[in-house]
This record gives C-alpha cells, structure tokens and sequence, in this order.
C-alpha cells in the first residue's frame, strides 16, 4: 500500500529531475565541445587552405613562366633564318646553329632542353643530351604544332618511351610557305622537380596534369602512382576530390597559358586519430556527466523526498480521520514551512470539529428540555380551558382571561418549529403583558412600535416574551410605576428588536455573570440567559443580546439584531 | 512544443558535428556531357593509349575507358541496351562484334570509301579496325625453313603432339584460326578437323598468348598465331619465324562499334572517324605490328603484300553458324583422344 503510494512521486520527480539536469549538464558541454572543435577545425582548415591555395598559386606562376620563357625561345628560334636554312637543308653538326641555339636558350639551359627537329621529325640538333631522335610528325606534338602554327605544348606520352614523363613545347620553322622544321623544348621531370623545390610543405605531394587530367609529373616523394587517374575519375563523377578516411585534402588550380593542371595534396590538417582521441575525450566526459547528473537527480529527489512521503503520509491520516498526527518540522525551507502548515491546519481542524461536537451537545440538551417542557401539555390545555369557563360560570372575568390567554401561550410555544413571525411572537406577547396587568394593575405601562412591513418576518419562538418578563419582574421589583416599550425596526437589511424599560436595571454582579455566560443564580434573568443561547445557536457566537446604556440613565435596554427572513424565502 | 525545442537543439548540434570541409569547388571544373566520351575496349593499353590520348589532346574531350575481355564487354553493351554506359566499343573480332551487332547502330565514315575490298561490313554496323592474318610459326631452331609451309602440313604425323594451339572454346582467335584451317584444306571439314585433333595428341593451350611462348621455348614446334601476336614477340626477340601458309589464310579484321543509343553519340562519331583516319592507320602499322584496313595506308615493307599472301574469302556468317557443331565435335574428338 506504501509502495503504492510512494512510486509515482518518486519517478515523476526523478524523471523531472534528471531531464533538468541533463538539459542544464550535458547539454551546454556538447554545444561548448563541438563548437569549439569546429572552431579548431575550421581555424586550422582555412589557415592551411589559404596556405596552400598561396603555394599552389606560386608554383602556378612558377610554370606559367617557364613555359612563357621557352616559348619565347623558341619564337626566337623560330625567326632565325640560318636556323631555318639549316632545318631545310637537314643539316645537322653546324657550330654555327648550336652558336645561335645556346646563346637563344642560355638562360634557361639548366630549365629545359632545346632541340632542333628537320620536317620529317628526325633530331638535328640538342642543347640536351637525351633528346628523342626521331618524333612523329603526323601525330602528337609536331602535329599539334603544324596545325596551330603557335608554340604549342604538351605533356609527354607515357607511351613515347620517355623516363618520368614531363612537358614538351614546340613551334613550327617555316621557309616560306614549307615547313622547314621544329623547334622543341622539353621539361623533363628532374627539371619540374627543381621548379617546384621547396615551394610546397613536406608531407605534401604535387602533381601536375594535362588539360583532360592524366598525369604528366608527380613529385618524387608521391608513391601512390594512380593517384591521378583516381582524381580524374573523381572528377569525371563529380564528387569531391577528398575523399573521407584518405586523410588528404587536394588543391588544383589551372595554368592558363598551357591549361595545365597543378594539383596540390595535403595531408589533413587535423589528423583522423586526433579527432578520433578528441571524440572519445569528449565521449568520456559526456558519459561521466551523464552519471553525475544520475546521482545528483537521485540524491536530491531523495532528499526532497523523504518529508514530502511523511507529509503525504500524514495527509493520508487526517483523510482517514485520524486528526491528532503532526508532521516532523525540519529547517525553515519551504518544505519545513509546508510541514508548519500542516501541522496548524490540522490541529485547526480538530478544534472546529470538537466545537461542532459541543453546539450539537447543547443543541441536544435544549431540545430535550423543550420537549420535557412539552410534557403533557394537552391536559395543561384543558384545565385551562376548563378554569376558563369556571371563572365565566362564577362571574370572575379576570380568571377566565387569565385562562383563555396562558392557553393561547401555551398553545403557541408547544407548537412545533422553532421561528415565529414577528406578529405572532407579539400577539402572544400581548397576552403575556395582559396576564401580567391583571397581576399587577397599574403598575407598569407597556408599548410597541413596529414597522408594519416587518410583521411578517421570523423571528425564534418565544424569543420577546423573557426579555419583557425581565422588565417586568426585575425591572419594577421596588414596586415603582415603570414603562417598557418594544420597538421593531428594520436597519440595514437586519431587524433591530429593541426592549427598553426605565426600571431600576440589573445588577451588576448579575451583569457580570451575564456577559461572562456563566450561568445565572437561579431564578434569576434564566430567561435572558436562554434566550442570549438560542440566538447564539440560530445566528453565530457574534448575534446574542446587546445591552445599551438606556435612555435617561435608568432602567435597562436590550437590543437584538437578526437578519431579516421571511417564511415564503425559507420555504416553509 | 517542448520536444520540438529540444530536437531543433540536437539538429544544430548534429549539423556542428557534422560541418565536414568541402574541398576545392569542383563546379566549373566538372566536364558537361557534350565533352565526354565513354568507350570500352578489349585493346591492351599500348594499343588504346595513344589513340585515346591523341584523341583527347586533338579534340579537347575527355574519354573515360573501360577497358575488359571482349565477350565481357559486349555482354555489358547488351546489358545495357536500355540505358547504354558506353558510347563506343573499341576492339573484338568482328565475329563477336557480328554476334551483338543489334546493339550497334550502322554508321559509316568518311574512310569507308578507302577501306580495303571485303573489309566492310554489309550493315555498317562496325567499322574495322586493323586486319589480322592468321599465320603459323615454327621454332627456328628446331625446325628448318621449308619444313612447314602449309594448313596440310599440320596434318602430318611428324607434328604429333608438337603443334601449339589455343582451345578455341575459349579464344575466339584461336576458334577463327581452326575455320580458316578447315576452310583452306581440301576435303570434308569435320573428317580434317578429327584428324587434326588427333595430331595434337591432348596437347591444347589455355590462352592464345601461350602459343608464341610454347613455340618460342620449345615445347611446340609449330603453332598458329595472329600475325600481330607473332610480329611483335618476334620483335621482342623470340626464336620464331612466321609463315603464310601455301593455301592462303584469313585476314579477319577487329572494329570499332557505334552504340546505339549512345548518349555522346557526336563525339562517338568522331572518335570513329579519327580510329579510321589516315594518322591512326599509320600508326597502327608503325607502332602496332598490324596491318591497316585503309588502301591508302600501306603496310611495312617487310610484310608480304595480301595479294601475295592469298588471302581467303571468309565468311563470318557461316563460322558462326557452324560453332557449336564444331564445338561439339571438338569436344567429343578431345575427349577420344584423352
């Protein structure tokens, strides 16, 4: 039954718990984690893109003039005339060409080798010692250079039989309208190699492809030797270049003036095993925060717990009735506050109850002496009814008025129900006054003033009829003419029932006793007494008898303040 | 609402974790579809290389090469017909490119007119390539000028067991070579065919490049090869001498196919315009020991003229036609001797 109870608050607040502390413990880690390892990356990445782009665009440059310069020499060549004698006539061994063919090539003789070739391809003359003897002329370079008529430049076939590969320029010689012969430069792949030294990082790799991307050089430090197949085939298919899981990123610029291709690989500046190490840093720590946030939300539900179960338990004894248990107070947190509350409410709670047990009691006891007062009241009846006619038979008028008005009295306060209207309440008052006129004649002087709207609002049975019997028989004790006056009158929504006499007032030890509610000495001013109690019962603690200081100084006067009903409104 | 919010907090997360660098921009880079051209070709690479290279450098395209078995090729052609991958088959016998013309679309070039007689196909649907003759060749040291010179001559029992020859259930070349043997001799074929399965006494290559080897080292006497074949292991220095046999021989060339359907059929046009033009003819001669299909380009001087080689009429038709019988008997005859 516990366990019951218990469950649901625990989890719904570990739940709660736990999803807050995750939210304000892991989450910020991981926004902080990645944005600062992208913040790295990104940093790292552009400083050594930009890096790269710069040494790309300067080896870039780098051929761009190479290639610039040995075209320049071989336009030369080609305005030469003895040069292109010589070609025509296929004359080879003249120092006079080799003169003109080292002095035009001089300041590039260490960057490229500069060969003669006559019209049918064969090699006439080298600055280089490896010249290939012989080139096609309806095929490859000296073709593409017969139809452009320009220096034109290619990349070396792989499958000329040349060593490493590399570039060759060429630009037709022509005698008139014939061709003489060609002009060729060659950059072999030892020369790229120098053209390139030092201007790109270690661990870097450079490549330089033809305009369709086959390979033409390859730096000597690359071993993957299909590299640039695969970078064409990336190309071809329109993916990235970098591939993930490589570890390289690549960079490619094009030669305008050949439409050559550098391409630049880099290893990834951030290596794979440093991401690697860094996410399962990052791993680690999200899943000791994790735990932490675990413990800390079961910890602390704990230990909000623990007097939340013992004021849950409490309340479960107060619904069950149980209303004298009181909650242990600790600290002065709300929790603490919460159990103080608690503790008041209940103990609250038991003294209403215990107060509405006692108005039942007296309740009770009043009813059970109205209905003793009740106690054969049909024969009281009829033996007034027959002292009635007794005192009409034996001529004594007063008796059998005294009769016919105690047994309207008796009539009425045996009647059942407990509120009169006003006007009933004073009819029988006014019987009660002529019972007492006959008693004492001349004594006293009695009067009402009643709003006539007000006759027919409830007032308690027999409500009127002791606070005038006090006047009568307290007020006139010493035997003086006295005047009461009953007077009814509405105020502010209530009815204000006011008795006044100029009698000699109570007493003030009876007063005393009065207003302290003790019970009156006996005989004396017990009316007043019950009728403060039924009041009290009917309309609160607060609406007993009021004691004004009376008119002129002498005498007494009570007022009685009710709400004003009416029969029809309390639907009897 | 709540869980909306927290999973936009993991979508920015996930796209921080994921925010990969891009690399070089390749758009502008990447070739359109009007400067491409995909050819699958059965050629080794020193014969396809240079002609795609000087292809790309003369036209600016770019060519990407698949490069495979013939039979493997031209069933991936087939396989494709919906949706063809490849623009241009480059290389086959023309009996295998007979086989799949349906996936070619008939196209002739401006060198057509200047092929030589009996090269070009009826339908255009492929264009040749190089001729290839079949030949025989003999160890010269175990094996005097003279002593072999004919398609008969392999029948002579000295040759028993000494004769090199490729399965021609498995090299197309070798099953042309046994049709143009058969097709030369006098007599009924499948009597020749058995009696020629006898002589070589179970002894059957698997590879039609094995043949050169058997006979260069030895263990053949006498093989039957392609004059490419021979030619450039000969120029590579094997002691074997070539022979046109007496009875004359087949000159069946390989082609070059138009995909049909090809989606860069222009520029597929134009490589095939280029693969017949005089340039690569030339160089199919000089550099590739083979003959040219054009009657303008003329062969080394070397080389017997094809005249004087009597070359035969060789009807691809009728070879394809007989294959499996002669598959079958072949079978039967290797499993008699065995």
């Amino acid at each position: 039954m516990r366990r019951t109870v218990r469950s649901p608050i625990r989890s719904s607040f570990q739940k709660k718990l736990m999803s807050a502390f995750l939210m304000v413990g892991v989450l910020p880690l991981l926004v902080c984690v990645l944005l600062i390892l992208n913040v790295f990356r990104f940093s790292l990445q552009s400083s050594s893109e930009a890096n790269a782009e710069s040494q790309l665009k300067a080896m870039t440059a780098g051929l761009g003039e190479r290639l610039e310069a040995c075209g320049q020499v071989l336009e030369t060549l080609g305005g030469n005339r003895s040069v292109g004698a010589a070609l025509e006539n296929r004359a080879g061994r003249d120092t006079r060409i080799y003169n003109a063919l080292y002095d035009t090539a001089a300041p590039l003789l260490r960057d490229a080798d500069f060969s003669l070739y006559d019209r049918e391809g064969e090699l006439l003359y080298t600055t280089g010692s490896g010249g290939v003897e012989r080139l096609e002329v309806n095929w490859g370079l000296l073709f593409a250079a017969r139809e452009e008529g320009d220096v034109v430049c290619r990349d070396i076939s792989p499958y000329d039989g040349v060593a490493g590969g590399g570039l060759r320029l060429a630009r037709v010689i022509t005698r008139g309208d014939q061709v003489a012969g060609y002009a060729v430069a060659q950059v072999g792949q030892e020369q790229l190699e120098r053209l390139f030294e030092g201007k790109y990082p270690a661990g870097s790799d450079v490549l330089v492809l033809n305009p369709r991307w086959n390979e033409v050089y390859a730096s000597p430090t690359l071993q993957d030797e299909g590299l640039a197949a695969r970078l064409r085939g990336r190309l071809l298919d329109g993916i990235p270049l970098a591939q993930a899981g490589e570890g390289y990123t690549y960079h490619v610029l094009e030669e305008e003036g050949s439409g050559f291709w550098l391409a630049l690989r880099q290893p990834q500046p951030l290596a794979d095993w440093v991401l690697r190490l860094f996410y399962l840093a990052v791993g680690v720590s999200l899943l000791l925060c994790v735990l932490v946030c675990l413990r800390a939300s079961v910890s602390f539900s704990r230990q909000l717990f623990r007097p939340i179960r013992s004021l849950n338990n409490a309340m479960a004894a107060v619904e069950g009735g149980e209303l004298g248990v009181r909650v242990e107070v600790h600290g002065t947190d709300e929790i603490g506050q919460l159990s103080g509350r608690f503790n008041r409410m209940s103990q609250r709670l038991k003294e209403n109850l215990e107060e509405s047990i006692r108005q039942q009691q007296e309740l009770g006891e009043a009813q059970i002496r109205m209905m003793q007062a009740q106690l054969n009241p049909h024969f009281l009846y009829n033996t007034l009814d027959t002292l009635k006619w007794l005192g009409k038979i034996h001529q004594a008028p007063e008796v059998s008025v005294i009769a016919a008005d105690l047994a309207d009295i008796l009539r009425q306060s045996i009647s059942a129900g407990e509120f009169d209207t006003l006007g009933e309440e004073l009819g029988l008052l006014e019987r009660y006054v002529e019972i007492q006129r006959l008693r004492f004649p001349g004594k006293f002087e009695y009067e009402t003033r009643v709003e006539g709207e007000l006759l027919d609002a409830l007032v308690p049975k027999l409500m009127l009829q002791p606070l005038v019997e006090n006047a009568i028989i307290h007020g006139f004790e010493d035997g003086s003419h006295g005047y009461i006056r009953l007077s009814a009158r509405q105020r502010g929504g209530e009815l204000e029932l006011t008795v006044e006499d100029d009698g000699c007032g109570m007493s003030r030890e009876s007063m005393e006793r009065f207003l302290a509610r003790r019970e009156p000495e006996s005989g004396r001013h017990y009316g007043l007494y019950n009728v403060d109690a039924i009041l009290r019962l009917h309309y609160g603690p607060d609406s007993g008898l009021r004691f004004l200081p009376p008119e002129g100084g002498k005498g007494t006067c009570i007022r009685v303040c009710l709400p004003i009903r009416r029969r029809e409104e309390e639907g009897l | 609402m709540k869980k909306r919010g927290i999973l936009a907090v993991f979508a920015c997360l996930f796209f921080l974790a994921s925010c990969q660098e891009a690399g070089p921009d390749l758009t502008g880079m990447v070739p359109g579809e009007e400067e491409r051209l995909v050819v699958y070709t059965s050629h080794k690479e020193e014969v396809y290389g240079p002609i795609i290279k000087e292809f790309e450098d003369r036209t600016g395209l770019w060519v990407e090469v698949v490069t495979g078995g013939s039979n493997e090729l031209l069933e991936r052609i087939a396989a494709e017909a919906d949706e063809p991958g490849c623009d241009v088959m480059f290389g086959g016998g023309v009996e295998s490119l007979q086989l799949y013309e349906d996936c070619f679309e008939p196209y002739a070039g401006p060198g057509s007119e200047l092929l030589k007689p009996g090269l070009r196909q009826s339908g255009d649907r492929w264009t040749p390539f190089s001729s290839l003759p079949v030949v025989l060749i003999y160890n010269t040291r175990l094996v005097s000028q003279g002593e072999m010179v004919s398609w008969a001559g392999l029948l002579e029992e000295r040759w028993r067991g000494k004769i090199a020859f490729a399965d021609p259930a498995v090299s197309g070349s070798s099953y042309t070579a046994a049709i143009t043997m058969l097709s030369c001799l006098e007599g009924d074929i499948w009597e020749n065919l058995a009696r020629f399965e006898e002589n070589l006494d179970g002894n059957i290559l698997e590879d039609s490049g094995d043949v050169v080897t058997a006979v260069d080292v030895g263990s053949c006497w006498v093989g039957i090869t392609l004059e490419e074949t021979a030619l450039k292991r000969l120029g590579q220095g094997a002691n074997i001498a070539l022979v046109y046999p007496r009875e004359g021989t087949s000159a069946l060339p390989d082609g070059t196919a138009l995909v049909a359907g090809a989606r860069h059929r222009d520029n597929a046009v134009e490589f095939l315009d280029f693969v017949q033009s005089q340039d690569v003819q030339a160089l199919v001669v000089s550099d590739f020991a083979r003959r040219s299909v054009r009657s303008d380009v003329h062969d080394r001087e070397e080389l017997p003229g094809e005249e004087e080689i009597g070359i035969i009429d060789y009807d691809v038709a009728w070879a394809s036609g007989i294959k499996e019988e002669f598959l079958a008997r072949w079978e039967a005859g290797k499993g008699g001797v065995s």
